[in-house]
């Protein structure tokens, strides 16, 4: 156990020195957290041009956008925290051959990377929802979290976070075997999640077969429950059918199996990129 | 020295040798469209997600508008249509702002980090002719995706676009994107003395420049917001891809489009500040570049630290 | 008549770290980071048609100058020309007749094949398509590239893609070529292959240069007609490879191989003994010395002070002097 911990400490510390340190910390920390928040701002300023021009303002879908698009800044770390590792140690600092012969688990290692990505993006979070909370009030970004509901906030946020490292981890390990577009892949696979898990809108806007690719990822119910706990109204998802805990135990479920998934196939990844070599392979140039 | 030193240094040589550098330096980057055929599902098909995301955003709430103002339902579907053909003329230009940001500012580090730029440095073409000829490869091979995305838009989305002026459609995009590549070929001169912070700044001029340029909503919304967004959308103007975008939209959805109240300025005097923005960023790239060849010269970082 | 290189009084100095105001200098970083001279005072002259040498240990200056020249860098002070062009105010007409290739290149594009590669290079010289072409399949089948001349360049050997830099330097016909370490890291006949092509290209016809910079003796021996021996920016002897050993010839080389010494500093102290070096032979775990002495008197007294350590002498032998002796006996220590 003290190996694993001993590694995660480790790569988290690499992470966040890889990450921050072309420049200062509070440098860094700002560069965090303006791209999501321009981000919001792109979504605000749709909302308020689609109001001002129709004249009819739509309070419930802007809070349920705002909510979403605010807890997405987790998706995106988190996924390209998990898909960067294996690519940039082996392509551009090409260090992979020295830490993947080295004793320790490299799975944990990439979780540790990760997680310095995660620490950051809970700063850029927090900021977005206040700021939606404190200046948009108006526009009618609302929330509310009682002290009851505080337990299944974090439970939840726990597991989306778990799944996410999980859903990173799985497809990170097919860049073992990827010459490129690894970074591409970091790019698509949020975007497919941005469309199809009812991040900014409820899932019935899409055609039946996209509800149906919806509902087949775990993140959807994430982001169910998290409006569901924060929100204090609900608008129709298509998911109304199920209460609190049912959605919990999708959510658990899921995580459980991705875990699982992930494992298999991160070992698969490297014992097939073993055998043809191209566990330190270098592409780029 | 020798007979040898008969090199050449005439007009005519010179002009030879930099539209052979052009033409050099362009090479790869259209012949690498055709050796990576997968960019066709990466690079066009793949924006169509954010776009989708912006699309079905739009949709959610003009139809809850419909719902709550059913009389206003042809008026609300049609203003629908013009912000989704807005959502998908901005999914376009991302593809070049992106290419201008990734393949010509960004370029020069790239190249000296593999250690191709002391190689071309030492070469005796114009150094606007390798920027130049990264600027053409990468023109022609966005233009090639932001036209799959374009169409893929109108297909997907059933997007209906109305062109009354076409040669004044081809101006505004032809020097739009001069402006672009001219100031990604400002960029790259300012970024040859920077080092991983180049690869954060371009990172850091993506969303902010959506939002500040208009790609998803027109920028008229983000000028007549008063204050400091006022303020943001006269910066955001700077960034060619703004006006540019704003003058396309008037062009393909008319200019009564959104009630006619939400453009920045009429088409042809945003066609006169792109022409000004055009040689203003050439202009600045051509100086700029000389001055800090010779600063890295000074410097030496002209070649990576990992060398 | 010009030289095809001379340098005067050539300093550069590179600055330490600059000073932000908007970050702390780490612990020590003032120190770690302050001014290095790079160069130091160099004045040489190439003469046109030479295969000049330019050898010294890593960190020696050798690239920092090859850089000046090839109008890379900006000196600090002192001159440089360039067929007779100065390269600070002109570097033009120098980038016309020159070309530069280094060891370890990375330089390309992966997509490319290795013929689009030199090719393209070949274009920011001006060089017409058709000659070009007809130049690099020269070129390719001269050294042996002529089977991956159609292979993408991110799928081909370290060796083979230097031989593919090695033809783009060669393509463009320079007058004057600077070739710095060009057989880093290459195995035996590649290195070979390249040596025989670049002394061949000089010799083999007129108005030709090539300054070469390498740590390794032998090649520096066996290609250059004159070498210059520089260490932390300064040149510390100029001449031909024979007349540079001929400086010690009057002297004797000794090579021991002895157990690993405490002390080694009573060796200097010596009387006879002009220089030494040691190199730590990690897999026996055991010391190679290099002596340099003006007459056969000290081996004694070096003996014993190495078996009064309690160290063993496993070997000893008298050795003919080498282009290394020469750089030991000029600085006190080899080149590893």
């Amino acid at each position: 156990m003290s190996t694993y911990w001993r590694t995660f400490k480790t790569a988290a510390w690499l992470g966040w020195q890889m990450d921050s340190n072309w420049t200062e910390p509070w440098l860094f920390v700002i560069y965090s957290i303006v791209k999501p928040v321009a981000g919001a701002f792109i979504l605000i300023f749709m909302y308020v041009v689609i109001w001002s021009i129709n004249g009819i303002p739509d309070p419930h879908s802007f809070a349920f956008l705002y909510i979403g698009n605010a807890f997405f800044i987790f998706v995106g770390s988190t996924l390209l925290g998990t898909f960067q590792v294996i690519q940039s140690d082996r392509e551009w600092y090409q260090t992979i051959r020295y830490v993947y012969i080295s004793p320790i688990s490299y799975y944990v290692y990439i979780l540790g990377r990760a997680f310095s990505k995660i620490v950051v993006s809970v700063f850029a979070v927090l900021i977005t929802l206040a700021f939606g909370v404190f200046l948009l009030g108006s526009y009618g970004v609302q929330m509310q979290l009682s002290l009851d509901r505080l337990p299944l906030f974090f439970v939840s946020l726990a597991l989306g976070l778990f799944v996410l490292l999980a859903i990173g981890i799985t497809l990170g390990a097919a860049t073992f075997l990827m010459a490129r577009h690894s970074q591409t892949l970091a790019e698509a696979v949020p975007g497919v999640f941005y469309v199809f898990c009812g991040v900014l809108f409820p899932l019935t806007i899409l055609p039946s077969w996209g509800q149906a690719i919806g509902e087949a990822i775990p993140l959807t119910y994430w982001f169910e429950i998290t409006r569901r706990i924060l929100l204090p109204f609900q608008l129709n998802t298509g998911l109304a059918g199920f209460d609190d805990l049912e959605i919990l135990a999708f959510l658990l479920v899921s995580t459980v199996i991705f875990f699982g998934l992930s494992i298999g196939v991160f070992k698969l990844g490297e014992y097939l990129a073993r055998r043809a070599g191209k566990i330190d392979m270098t592409t780029s140039y | 020295m020798t007979a040898a030193v008969a090199r050449r240094s005439d007009l005519r040589f010179r002009i030879g040798l930099n539209l052979r550098s052009i033409v050099g330096r362009a090479y790869p980057r259209v012949i690498g469209a055709n050796r990576e055929p997968s960019w066709i599902f990466f690079e066009a098909v793949l924006p169509l997600l954010s776009i989708a995301a912006y699309v079905f955003i739009y949709r959610t709430i003009a139809l809850n508008q419909v719902a709550a103002n059913p009389v206003d339902a042809p008026r609300i579907l049609a203003n629908m249509n013009a912000l989704v053909a807005s959502v998908v003329l901005g999914g376009a230009m991302v593809a070049f702002w992106l290419n201008v940001l990734w393949s010509m500012a960004s370029q020069l580090y790239w190249e000296k980090e593999i250690g191709n730029l002391q190689l071309y440095m030492m070469a005796p073409m114009n150094r606007m002719a390798l920027l130049g000829g990264m600027a053409v490869g990468g023109m022609f091979m966005t233009s090639v995706r932001a036209v799959s995305t374009l169409v893929a838009g109108v297909v997907v989305f059933g997007v209906v676009f109305q062109v009354a002026n076409p040669l004044m459609l081809l101006a505004v995009f032809f020097v739009t994107l001069v402006a672009l590549y001219g100031l990604g070929m400002f960029f790259a001169s300012l970024y040859l003395l920077w080092g991983r912070e180049a690869w954060n700044l371009s990172a850091l001029m993506e969303e902010p420049i959506f939002f500040s340029s208009g790609f998803y909503f027109p920028l008229g919304g983000l000028y007549q917001s008063g204050g400091w967004g006022s303020a943001v959308a006269v910066l955001g103007s700077i960034i060619p891809a703004g006006l540019g975008l704003d003058a396309l939209r008037q062009l393909t959805l008319g200019e009564t489009a959104f009630g006619g109240k939400f453009w920045v300025l009429s088409a042809p005097v945003e066609l006169e500040i792109l022409v000004v923005l055009a040689v203003g960023f050439l202009i600045l790239a051509r100086y700029a570049l000389a001055y800090l060849e010779t600063l890295a010269k000074r410097e030496g970082k002209l070649t990576s630290r990992h060398q | 008549m010009p030289y095809a290189v001379e340098t005067r009084d050539l300093t550069r100095v590179f600055a330490g770290k600059k000073k932000h105001w908007w970050r702390k200098p780490k612990p020590n970083e003032e120190e770690s980071r302050g001014p290095v001279t790079a160069l130091d005072g160099v004045s040489l002259q190439i003469h046109e048609g030479e295969l000049f040498g330019l050898l010294g240990p890593n960190g020696a200056g050798k690239t920092t100058l090859i850089k000046i020249l090839a109008t890379l860098l900006l000196p600090t002070s002192g001159m440089a020309f360039v067929a007779g062009n100065d390269v600070t105010k002109d570097p033009f007409p120098i980038r016309q007749r020159i070309n530069m290739v280094s060891g370890g290149e990375t330089s390309g594009y992966g997509l490319l094949t290795t013929r689009e590669n030199i090719w393209m290079f070949s274009q920011f010289y001006g060089v017409p398509s058709k000659v070009s072409k007809a130049r690099i399949d020269e070129l390719m089948h001269a050294f042996g590239l002529w089977d991956k001349r159609d292979a993408k360049v991110r799928l081909i050997s370290s060796g083979q893609r230097q031989k593919m830099n090695m033809i783009r330097g060669f393509v463009t016909e320079p007058d004057i070529l600077f070739l710095d370490e060009p057989t880093l890291g290459l195995d035996v006949n590649a290195a070979r292959t390249i040596r025989e092509y670049v002394m061949n290209w000089v010799r083999g016809q007129s108005g030709k240069t090539v300054l070469l910079t390498t740590h390794y003796m032998a090649e520096a021996d066996e290609m250059c007609d004159r070498i210059a021996i520089i260490d932390k920016g300064k040149i510390l002897a100029c001449d031909t490879p024979e007349n540079l050993k001929r400086m010690i010839h009057t002297q004797t080389t000794f090579r021991l191989e002895v157990d690993p010494l405490q002390d080694t500093s009573t060796f200097q102290r010596m009387d006879g003994v002009v220089n030494f070096s040691l190199r730590d032979d990690a897999s026996k775990n055991r010391t190679e010395l290099t002596f340099i002495l003006e007459n056969e008197a000290p081996v004694a007294e070096i003996l014993s002070a190495i078996t009064a350590q309690g160290a063993k002498v496993h070997a000893l032998r008298k050795t003919e002097p080498t282009l290394e002796d020469v750089f030991i006996s000029m600085v006190g220590r080899g080149f590893e």
